[in-house]
């Protein structure tokens, strides 16, 4: 008993001496040691020795309250030589903090006076990190916890090692000077400048708004996302968004490193109100009823357009609002979203302005943001977008496969195509036999005719012929399918729903959707049910009104029965739904859809 | 100066034992009497027995697990009382405070970590307790009630630990504390109103913080104070620990009849002893206990002491190390708009969360409220004396095998919680 109780004595002895120990051992004590002893051999006058012979080590703090929330700055406690140009060559943490003619730094009879005084300024301000930390992990925040570490030098702990091998650079402290020197021309922030161009050339401002800069809703607000958010963060999501966030829908940009350095420090340099704006100016941005404009097509840019005709205008509005950052138009292409070399031929213009004004009225799922355009600007882009409509040249159906069909339906016929991520409902996958031959010739020659409204398949009647449009399903069908059509036993199936509706019929149907469908479909109808995750293709959403009103009763009577084949959808006369729950379901379907017709 | 004992000279050399006399009333003992009058004369020894039973001090009976909870609490108080000092409940300047805490406070990060660790271990050490005190059949009449006493100390815990959970206002805190109200709000009736009581508003923000920490800093230990003085109170007038074989005592405390007036004319008559006194009536058997001494106990001083200071040694020793070696988690800043993917409940939750991925209702307040009813329940429906006071008697197979499985069941559940589920709650294998 006494031994142990000996043993948990000493251990917690030590405990404690291990504690205080770790408490009051401080490196930057050392630090200033070694500064007094170094700068000793270096004085000339015997003042000056006695002076530094006098010395002893405290603690040097800057207390900054000019620049938006009160900074205590302690980082001299260690870096005590920054403003001694006797140590411009020593290594850190003693050494002379550089001089920069173009940082405003002057040079006056030999000595260098600093523009941004330490005394005013800290350190902080520029730098990032902890000023009050007094431990080197603490104060250069390497701590994952810590917000903001020292800019473009220190890496956190948690950070992914591929993304934080770009993150170095005392350019990215350009987000930081940015904060009061406001100018977007300002000579000392250039990649903020580079990265500000590029959040209006890649499109960016289409979905994210940014105060007193763009007006986007699609995506999050990006007016303080430097507040909020860490320069791996920015990275990584620019890299790729679905790495953070899942079930994200912004695209993956085709973007060099150097444009995402820039970028980077760009939205870093976003942090809502900074210290340049007065309270003033910042209600007047808010209360601002003008949409901004993307400063490439600014008007006074629009004004010195050379083009004259309403076409070549839109041609030209399409380059300057980025359009084909996502769109891909002749040889460019932004490989996210649909080809629009031969839009003339599948749109017509009544069709594009409604897309224009609202493109989830005409695919309800889709990505593309709604752009606050003048309404002259989206006429003149629609007049430009219609007149493509010369037609492809003859191919072989490979060829047409090749060019118009694999950028969504994938090289593979997998409908896994280059922009295929983007699209919803997804393209449909070729290659999976058990759907292909069991559904009857006529409905994909209609597809590809007619298009799908609802979703991004368009109508293929004006750009190819019946013959090649034949020859490009027999082509799928050779090299994708490759299994002959099914004969599938008869089925009793009415042309139109049997039950009439009426809101009992309506009633029924909601509460037997709701026990039965809502797994897979979800409680909206929007196919975003718990399980849909997971399938392939995704269950479909039923509140897709084009979808649904040009969908047969007979077709959905068949899908609900009898199932889908090669997809998740079941038979649902096995699972004992009678003709008449089915065709109660069908009446609450359409009457989702009721009233956007 | 006739009167010796007040001469000045005298006083000034009695001085330094006078205090220690006025302070220890007893000398360090050296005899039988000596060790029975400092436990009694002493406020803080006063709520041990004079003696105490050889088992309950035997190490492997106890294992000290009751006394490790209530050490724990003891530290979790002094720590954070200390932390108080520098913690403002506030969602603008709490995280902001936790890195004050790591950084610049004196001794900041050894008491941050020594308040979570040990908050932690007194979540687990209480449960084991409580399993320690079913093993070996210690609920048992006549100590139903202290059960219920700890049973409500359990609950108790977990609450002080789930409120505290909430204070750093970094991401962790914020959405444990989410799923946390949310199976709170699964309770029939009362449920929605529940969880606004809690948040004080329709999701965790200032409010909540505010009475998160009202709740955690004064009602909860106050409460948690009371009934662990009622708790320790009870073992003593229960008869100490329970011991394999008691003696056929009386667990009621019954009031003596008050005698009848015995006429004069009769006493004179009668030998006997006309009337017995027992201290007001109250104290079970005669007061006088000469002869009467248990052989199989010892003097609490110093046996029972010693054991006690080796437990809070040990607790502070493993508490120590614990937070030397490992600092308290803490994560970014509360972003209200990303959640991490899984939000995952504090770990004693996640037992309760994974139940809710399989039924909110009967996961987060059916299940678990039934489990509360039984253990409530059990000392008045258990109430056979076999097999009381040692560890899983044969007598009570039955019931020890079926608080096993119960225990089995939900740390497996915990176990799952924690390690096997990833985003979207789907079962991920951390190997």
């Amino acid at each position: 008993m006494r031994i142990a109780l000996a043993v948990v004595s000493l251990v917690v002895l030590v405990g404690s001496g291990v504690v205080v120990y770790d408490q009051f051992q401080s490196r930057w004590e050392d630090n200033q040691r070694a500064y007094f002893h170094q700068a000793l051999d270096l004085s000339k006058t015997p003042a000056e020795k006695a002076a530094l012979e006098q010395q002893s080590p405290k603690l040097e703090q800057t207390i900054v309250t000019a620049f938006g929330e009160q900074r205590i700055d302690r980082c001299q406690s260690c870096h005590i030589a920054v403003d001694d140009p006797r140590f411009s060559s020593a290594t850190e943490p003693l050494r002379t903090h550089p001089y920069s003619a173009a940082m405003g730094d002057v040079l006056k009879n030999g000595r260098w006076e600093r523009r941004h005084k330490f005394s005013d300024f800290g350190c902080t301000v520029c730098h990032d990190g902890q000023g009050r930390g007094l431990d080197m992990a603490d104060a250069h925040g390497e701590d994952t916890s810590w917000p903001s570490p020292l800019m473009g030098y220190t890496t956190q702990v948690g950070w992914n090692k591929t993304i934080a091998s770009h993150l170095q650079g005392k350019e990215f402290m350009q987000a930081n000077c940015a904060q009061c020197h406001t100018d977007k021309d300002f000579a000392g922030t250039p990649e903020v400048k580079r990265g500000r161009e590029l959040f209006f050339k890649t499109g960016c401002y289409g979905c994210h708004r940014m105060e007193g800069l763009s007006a986007g809703t699609l995506g999050p607000d990006l007016t303080e996302v430097g507040k909020e958010r860490k320069i791996d963060y920015l990275w990584g999501h620019i890299v790729n968004p679905r790495d953070y966030t899942p079930t994200s829908i912004m695209p993956q940009f085709k973007l060099s490193d150097d444009d995402r350095k820039a970028l980077v420090i760009f939205l870093k340099s976003r942090r809502g109100p900074n210290t340049a704006e007065s309270p003033m100016d910042v209600f007047k941005l808010q209360v601002s009823k003008e949409t901004p404009v993307p400063e490439s097509v600014g008007a006074a840019a629009l004004n010195a357009l050379p083009a004259t005709t309403p076409a070549a205008r839109g041609a030209q509005l399409i380059q300057g609002y980025a359009c084909l950052s996502c769109h891909k138009l002749g040889d460019r292409d932004g490989g996210i979203s649909p080809d629009l070399s031969y839009e003339g031929l599948m749109r017509d213009e009544p069709w594009l302005l409604d897309h224009f004004h609202n493109p989830r009225s005409r695919v309800p799922d889709s990505n593309m943001p709604a752009f606050g355009l003048p309404d002259a600007e989206f006429q003149d882009i629609t007049t430009y977008l219609v007149s493509l409509n010369k037609p492809p040249a003859p191919m072989t159906p490979a060829e047409t496969y090749k060019t118009l069909c694999a950028r969504c339906h994938g090289d593979n016929g997998d409908g896994h195509g280059i922009n295929s991520v983007y699209l919803d409902p997804a393209p449909r996958n070729l290659t999976n036999a058990e759907f292909m031959t069991t559904k009857p010739e006529e409905r994909f020659l209609s597809s590809i005719h007619n298009g799908v409204p609802g979703t991004s398949m368009p109508d293929w009647a004006k750009t190819l012929t019946d013959d090649q449009i034949k020859g490009v399903f027999d082509y799928v069908w050779a090299t994708y399918v490759r299994e002959p059509h099914r004969q599938l036993k008869p089925r009793k199936i009415a042309e139109q729903n049997p039950v009439p509706s009426s809101p009992e019929s309506i009633k029924r149907g909601e509460a037997t959707f709701m026990q039965r469908c809502t797994g897979c479909h979800g409680r909206k109808a929007d196919g975003h049910g718990p399980n849909s995750i997971d399938m392939s293709p995704r269950p479909r959403n039923l509140r897709n009104s084009a979808f649904i009103h040009a969908t047969s009763d007979h077709r959905l009577l068949e899908s609900v029965t009898y199932g889908v084949e090669g997809t998740a959808m079941p038979s649902w006369m096995d699972y004992g739904l009678s003709q008449n729950d089915i065709g109660d379901i069908v009446n609450y379907i359409r009457s989702l859809n009721a009233t956007n017709k | 100066m006739s009167d010796e004992s007040n001469s000045f000279w005298k006083n000034v050399v009695d001085f330094p034992a006078n205090v220690r006399k006025s302070i220890f009333r007893n000398p360090l003992p050296s005899s039988d009497r000596g060790r029975a009058a400092t436990s009694f004369s002493n406020l803080f020894l006063h709520i041990q027995p004079v003696r105490v039973s050889r088992q309950a001090l035997r190490p492997t009976y106890t294992m000290g697990l009751g006394l490790i909870s209530f050490f724990l609490f003891v530290i979790l108080t002094l720590t954070g009382v200390l932390l108080m000092f520098y913690y403002v409940p506030s969602t603008t300047q709490a995280y902001g405070r936790m890195l004050d805490l790591r950084s610049s406070v004196a001794f900041g990060v050894i008491l941050r970590n020594m308040h979570r660790w040990a908050a932690h271990a007194m979540v687990a050490v209480v449960f084991l307790h409580m399993c320690r005190v079913f093993f070996t059949g210690s609920y048992k009449p006549p100590r139903e009630f202290n059960w219920l006493i700890g049973v409500a100390l359990f609950l108790l815990t977990l609450l002080s630990s789930f409120t505290g959970y909430l204070l750093p206002w970094d991401q962790l805190a914020f959405w444990a504390i989410t799923v946390g109200t949310s199976i709170a709000g699964y309770a029939p009736f009362i449920g929605k109103a529940l969880k606004f009581m809690l948040l004080g508003d329709a999701t965790v923000g200032q409010e909540a913080l505010l009475r998160f920490y009202v709740l955690h800093v004064v009602v909860l230990p106050l409460v948690l104070t009371l009934f662990v003085a009622v708790h320790f109170w009870r073992i003593r007038k229960d008869g100490g620990l329970a011991k394999a074989e008691e003696p056929e005592a009386q667990p009621v405390i019954e009031v003596a009849p008050v005698p009848e007036p015995v006429p004069a004319m009769a006493a004179s008559t009668s030998a006997a002893p006309a009337r017995r006194f027992s201290l007001q009536g109250l104290v079970r058997g005669p007061f006088v206990k000469v002869d009467k001494i248990d052989p199989d106990t010892v003097f609490s001083w110093p046996n029972l002491l010693i054991a006690e200071l080796f437990v809070l040694l040990l607790t502070i020793a493993g508490v120590m190390l614990v937070s030397i070696l490992f600092n308290a988690p803490l994560e970014q800043p509360v972003n209200v708009m990303h959640p991490p993917n899984p939000a995952k409940a504090p770990w004693y939750f996640l037992g309760l969360q994974e139940q809710v991925s399989y039924s909110a209702f009967w996961g987060g307040i059916g299940v678990p409220g039934i489990e509360l009813l039984l253990l409530v329940l059990l000392p008045f429906f258990d109430r056979g004396k076999a097999g009381i006071g040692r560890w899983f008697a044969r007598e009570r197979l039955l019931a020890n095998s079926i608080f096993l499985l119960f225990v089995i069941v939900n740390v497996i559940l915990i176990v799952i919680g924690t390690f096997f589920r990833g985003a979207n709650w789907q079962f991920v294998s951390p190997f």
